[in-house]
């Protein structure tokens, strides 16, 4: 373990005040559909489609996000393999990045969903702007 | 005959010139961020003093 953020960002417990604060990584989908490089999009859609989501992550065998894609790319043809489809490198964010934040950054640049990683780049989860603004409101109350 | 340069978008917070916003990977978003701010708003690194590394 590098430090305290590598620490934090593995999704491993702490203490005093800040840990009371929600955190993306206790939000994030940890159910979200993943799939590889050369998963064919037609097959991929489908199967998204059944689970009732509109996004997947792309992984490698180690877990590691290597892409994402969202309705736009999901919407592509068929028979495209996923490496051609794919939103190659998407921005990823650490799990202990709180949730203002995150409802912040999510807000203003519009993004449905934010994938949540490891300092290593291991997926943890999807965080998905809706169930950030439902936690904050909750806060709020 | 020239070309113009193409029009960069700039850091909203450095002023940087960036060519996709480093959050949401949208090279026309109106609050385009650097990688480097990013971070250091998100909380994922401290902010440097130095521009340099040593």
């Amino acid at each position: 373990m590098d430090g305290k953020l590598d620490w934090m960002a593995a999704g491993l417990p702490t203490e005093g005040t800040n840990a009371l604060h929600p955190r993306a990584g206790d939000t994030a989908r940890k159910d979200v559909p993943t799939c590889g490089l050369t998963d064919r999009l037609g097959d991929v859609r489908e199967r998204v489609k059944e689970k009732a989501w509109d996004s997947v992550v792309v992984v490698n065998q180690e877990h590691v996000v290597l892409g994402l894609l969202r309705s736009a790319e999901l919407a592509k043809d068929a028979d495209l393999l996923i490496e051609q489809a794919m939103r190659p490198g998407p921005s990823t964010f650490r799990p202990y990045v709180s949730l203002h934040e995150m409802a912040h950054f999510m807000i203003e640049h519009k993004l449905e969903n934010a994938p949540i990683t490891t300092s290593d780049g291991r997926l943890v989860g999807l965080l998905l702007q809706k169930d950030v603004v439902a936690a904050m409101n909750k806060i709020a109350k | 005959m020239s070309e113009s340069a193409p029009v960069r978008k700039r850091c909203t917070k450095c002023d940087r010139a960036v060519e996709v916003c480093a959050c949401c990977d949208e090279p026309e978003c109106e609050a385009a961020i650097c990688y480097g701010c990013l971070r250091v708003a998100v909380g994922q690194a401290l902010p440097q003093p130095h521009a340099h590394g040593g």
